[in-house]
């Protein structure tokens, strides 16, 4: 997926103006609540007319200012996930469902009824009506409805943001394996960085109206370390858990890793905090943490007042360890390094 | 602020309930409506004979009026175009039987537009629509719908009678050109009529002739002014305004 | 039954077809005004909104009376187009029904307005990023959500076309068998002193249309509601 933008757009006091050009199929779009990420999104889908500037997706120019062209929405094959699902209230799931697809010209179905009703798992509430169901549930149908409309640019506009942290991670799955078994390209939308970790691979960085820089999701969050309390926010897909003395034992590269918030479920998404990482020069004796880990230190970086440490676990076990500028000079902390990494069992924080 | 307001709110309301208009001195009078312009002008000539004798008139279809005095509207004379409403009220006792006399004659014609083919009462059937006045209240309309029976017309002019709520608004739809014609008094085509001509006169053996009983009511029978209002529209100078409008006396 | 005439029996027929005929007449053109006037942003729209509306305030004694001027013999619709053509409405149940369509109108959009304002505007968005063109999101999305105000629109235009009186009296007059519908056969009852037993008859044949009608209504509104 190709997409050309540079677009002007006034309205009240606020002001859009950004220029950019994006390859690729995650690709995210960052910002604060305000900046103007729902009115760029509204603006390439067609809602709204920008007051000038261009829109090229995939060669085809949906909107320029100068030739007065600009394509209806029903036209451009842009699908639309918002923050609430928006399903249509007199018309049962399956009508949900097949109204995009009925619009979609057989030339463009490529995208299955029956595949998108198994990966969303909805198969059960077909013929429902849509007033009863869960969030999660309306949110999956939602999806599949966009989905099923065969475009070829899928806009998630904050479409986890509404959902509780359990539900906000239940539904991740479905996105990503809709998304990545039908080849769709999507722009995802939010304000949270973790949503961007997970989500997406380049990053739009949006603020005020202006596109401050087209970075990745792992620069980003790298360079936002520094500024949030919570600092680096390692993600760890561990799998197999075996119970060991009331809490569970995950694989993770060559290692195993002891987590409190364990269960039985056969993977699980888990999330560490760099600054829950403390490092020592040498082997501690004696430590109550129930994890300690050897390391080779691959580099590190500056992230405002700290330091980021990139840790090389064995495996393919990465981790992201933060210190103050003192510990690096105190333990002489630097590329090759070998240290030891403590983590307490309960500092791991299951997110699915 | 509040409280000014609600204080206003009140002030504004007990007015609007407690306006008395003022009463209606001097004598009512409840008219056909034929009669209008005779029956305002000899009350004029009367108050200027008679100054502080004032007068209320209302005119109306004689049935609408018989129900409105038997409601309870305040008249003190009663002048109705035909004699069953003189009788409907003089058997609710609402009229002084003493005093009931004659106040004029009229003759029913039909008027319609001049270039309108028609000559005589039968040939009302080629038209589409025809004002009456209506039969359940107006005396013009139950003297036209008498003399159709009569002359077996009116099953053939179902759905083509348009009923008017007194003679004048017949007078007026074909004016209008709203309709092909109505059956209207003669007195009312020589007054009124600009649009429209009589075409024929209703002939008199179809219908009872049209008469004008007058009388005080039970509630004029106590005002003097009443009685001496009543002589007077039984006089010499009277009779010859009614002439003037081109109604009969004898 | 109760001492009806024929021309009661078709009073009453009359009513119940002058209301029908203007309720479903004006039920496209309600439709229309509404969603122009909730979707579309243009100049005129506070003018519209009060053409819209003047009937609410209007007498109808003035409205009739206006379109007797526009569609009589002399006016400017009746002199221009109806007479050329041949078209006689004055006086005729076809004005009946025009009247009570005017004054009508405003009852019937109000509800409707109403209605389409409470649509989630995100239901437009994703139907027509789903390929829906604006006239296929009126009639698959707009419609069908709005369906109740559309709904009460009609009973109430119906409703006060079964009353209306003021208007028609002026510009369909009474016609017995051809205009005269039951509030104008009660009004002349209820000028003669002998009426009142019929007047109180039409009366209580109103009120059970009216009746009907609004349990109809409220059978059909719960009908409309999608139940899981």
């Amino acid at each position: 997926m190709e997409l050309q933008v540079t677009l002007q757009k006034r309205f009240n006091n606020f002001h859009l103006g950004v220029e950019f050009e994006v390859q690729g199929e995650r690709i995210g779009v960052f910002g604060p609540s305000g900046c103007g990420k729902s009115t760029l999104v509204g603006l390439i889908a067609g809602l709204s007319k920008p007051d000038r500037g261009k829109v090229i997706l995939d060669g085809e120019t949906l909107y320029d200012g100068t030739k007065n062209l600009n394509i209806r929405p029903e036209h451009r094959r842009v699908g639309m996930v918002f923050q609430r699902p928006s399903l249509f209230p007199h018309l049962s799931v399956k009508g949900n469902l097949t109204y995009g697809l009925k619009r979609c010209s057989p030339a463009n179905r490529k995208i299955s009824f029956d595949d998108v009703v198994e990966v969303l798992q909805i198969k059960h509430l077909m013929d429902r009506g849509v007033k009863y169901l869960s969030g999660g549930e309306k949110q999956r149908v939602a999806i599949g409805r966009a989905v099923l409309g065969n475009p070829r640019l899928l806009l998630l506009d904050e479409p986890l943001s509404a959902l509780d942290d359990s539900l906000k991670f239940n539904i991740v799955p479905f996105l990503k394996d809709v998304c990545r078994t039908f080849t769709i390209p999507y722009l995802f939308i939010s304000h949270s960085l973790l949503e961007m970790q997970i989500m997406t691979d380049q990053v739009l960085n949006l603020s005020d109206g202006r596109v401050l820089e087209k970075t990745t999701a792992e620069a980003l969050v790298r360079a936002r370390m520094g500024e949030s309390m919570a600092g680096y926010m390692n993600l760890l897909r561990l799998t197999s858990p075996q119970p060991v003395d009331g809490i569970y034992a995950y694989n993770w590269g060559n290692q195993q890793l002891l987590i409190a918030s364990g269960d039985s479920q056969p993977e699980g998404l888990f999330e560490l905090l760099s600054t829950d990482i403390i490092l020592f020069k040498s082997h501690p004796e004696a430590i109550s943490a129930r994890n300690l880990l050897q390391c080779r230190v691959i580099r590190t970086f500056e992230a405002r007042h700290r330091i980021g440490v990139d840790l090389d676990c064995g495996g393919d076990g990465h981790l992201v360890a933060e210190v103050s500028k003192q510990a690096v000079e105190e333990l002489g902390i630097r590329e090759r390094s070998e240290v030891y990494a403590a983590v307490k069992a309960t500092a791991f924080r299951k997110l699915v | 602020m509040k409280k000014s307001v609600l204080v206003s709110f009140f002030a504004i309301m007990l007015i609007c309930l407690f306006t008395i208009p003022a009463l209606a001195a001097g004598i009512n009078v409840s008219a056909a409506a034929s009669l209008r312009e005779v029956v305002n002008e000899l009350t004029g000539n009367y108050t200027k004979q008679n100054p502080g004798v004032v007068f209320q008139n209302n005119f109306g279809a004689s049935g609408a009026l018989a129900k409105q005095i038997e409601n309870g509207a305040p008249a003190d004379i009663f002048l109705s175009a035909n004699m069953e409403w003189m009788d409907y009220l003089k058997t609710k006792n609402l009229i002084d039987e003493k005093n009931v006399s004659t106040f004029a004659f009229n003759v029913l014609v039909f008027v319609g537009k001049p270039e309108t083919k028609l000559a005589k009462l039968q040939d009302v059937v080629k038209l589409e629509k025809i004002a009456i006045g209506s039969p359940k209240s107006v005396p013009a309309g139950e003297y036209a719908m008498e003399a159709l029976k009569k002359a077996g017309l009116d099953t053939q002019l179902e759905n083509k009678l348009v009923m008017a709520k007194d003679v004048r608004e017949c007078l007026m739809y074909a004016d209008r050109g709203e309709v092909d014609g109505a059956f209207v008094y003669k007195t009312d085509a020589l007054q009124l009529a600009q649009n429209v001509k009589i075409l024929f006169t209703v002939p008199q053996e179809l219908y009872s002739r049209v008469t004008y009983p007058m009388a005080i009511t039970r509630e004029g029978s106590k005002k003097s002014d009443a009685a001496a209002f009543m002589k007077y529209l039984q006089s010499d100078g009277a009779q010859k305004v009614l002439l003037k409008y081109g109604f009969s006396v004898k | 039954m109760l001492g009806f005439t024929p021309a009661d029996y078709s009073a009453i027929l009359l009513s119940v077809k002058v209301a029908t005929t203007a309720t479903l007449l004006s039920l496209p053109f309600a439709f229309a005004v509404a969603y122009v006037m909730t979707y579309r942003r243009f100049r005129g729209m506070v003018a519209l909104d009060v053409a819209v509306n003047l009937p609410l305030t209007l007498p109808p004694v003035v409205i009739g009376y206006l379109l007797l001027i526009l569609l009589g013999r002399e006016g400017l619709i009746g002199r221009h187009v109806l007479q050329p053509l041949g078209i006689q409405l004055i006086f005729t149940w076809k004005a009946a029904v025009i009247a009570t369509a005017v004054v009508g109108f405003p009852l019937m959009v109000r509800p409707m307005r109403t209605a389409m304002e409470a649509i989630d505007e995100r239901l437009i968005h994703v139907s027509r990023l789903l390929g829906a063109g604006w006239f296929d999101t009126i009639i698959t999305v707009i419609l069908p959500v709005s369906v109740r105000g559309i709904i009460a629109g009609s009973v109430l235009m119906f409703a006060r076309g079964l009353g209306e009186f003021g208007a028609t009296v002026i510009v369909a007059g009474n016609i017995p068998g051809v205009t005269q519908t039951i509030p104008l056969a009660i009004y002349e009852y209820a000028s003669s002193p002998r009426g009142d037993v019929m007047a109180l008859s039409l009366c209580a044949i109103s009120i059970a249309i009216s009746v009907v009608v609004l349990v109809f209504h409220e059978w059909l509104a719960r009908r409309m509601v999608r139940r899981d």
